[in-house]
């Protein structure tokens, strides 16, 4: 799954720390689903979403082709 | 255990995490050291009582801790952890119980090597004791979460 977290942290200037701050996980984490690694609980995706006001599916994009 | 990490808000002691760490270490430390005590008394029971104090010590030290230390991803990593590791441990187990009854069985049942012999089949129950806890706690589980 990718997702544009970088870009939207990039857009409120927000490190990956204070961004795990605001949602409730470890800044390991942040960096592991930034770089793909790992693919957030619908919970935490959400979290994500609404901390950044913007839909689920604005921030992470399945991409069936390579799933 | 307090160091200048630590600090109150609205009147609750919070605790930062390397402080947990700290703590951690702490009581590890002071853990060997008991274990040694009980050795040189030869009397198990200091160890228990520390053991299950300490486990308990970390526990409450934990509650304070402020930080987040424990998300959903590293739940993740301790249940694929512990799954692997016990599925290692099993196989392992069960290979050197099966060793261990051929090695004491070798020579005939005639020529049973009893003490060997015995601590293989014990361990073999024990193998058997393990699945059906395993068996137990994945009903319950399943049954928790809606199967």
């Amino acid at each position: 799954m990718k997702n544009k977290i970088k870009v939207f942290r990039a857009m409120h200037d927000l490190s990956q720390e204070g961004l795990a701050n605001e949602v409730g996980v470890t800044r390991q984490t942040v960096l592991a689903i930034e770089n793909g690694k790992y693919d957030p609980s619908l919970i935490l995706a959400a979290r994500i979403a609404k901390f950044f006001k913007v839909r689920i599916d604005d921030v992470f994009l399945l991409d069936l082709i390579d799933e | 255990m307090r160091n200048r990490a630590d600090y109150r808000d609205g009147g609750e002691v919070f605790m930062k995490r390397n402080s947990f760490y700290l703590c951690v270490a702490a009581v590890a430390f002071l853990e060997v050291a008991i274990f040694w005590l009980s050795v040189e008394l030869a009397d198990p029971l200091p160890s228990v009582i520390a053991i299950v104090v300490g486990i308990l010590g970390i526990y409450l030290a934990k509650r304070y801790v402020h930080e987040v230390i424990e998300d959903e991803r590293t739940e993740k990593i301790t249940e694929i952890t512990a799954l692997r590791t016990l599925q290692i441990t099993w196989i392992g187990l069960f290979l050197f119980a099966l060793w261990i009854i051929i090695e004491a069985l070798g020579d005939g049942v005639r020529h049973f090597n009893r003490q060997i012999g015995i601590f293989g089949f014990r361990l073999l129950v024990l193998l058997c004791g393990i699945i059906v806890l395993y068996v137990i706690l994945s009903l319950y589980y399943n049954k928790r979460y809606g199967a």
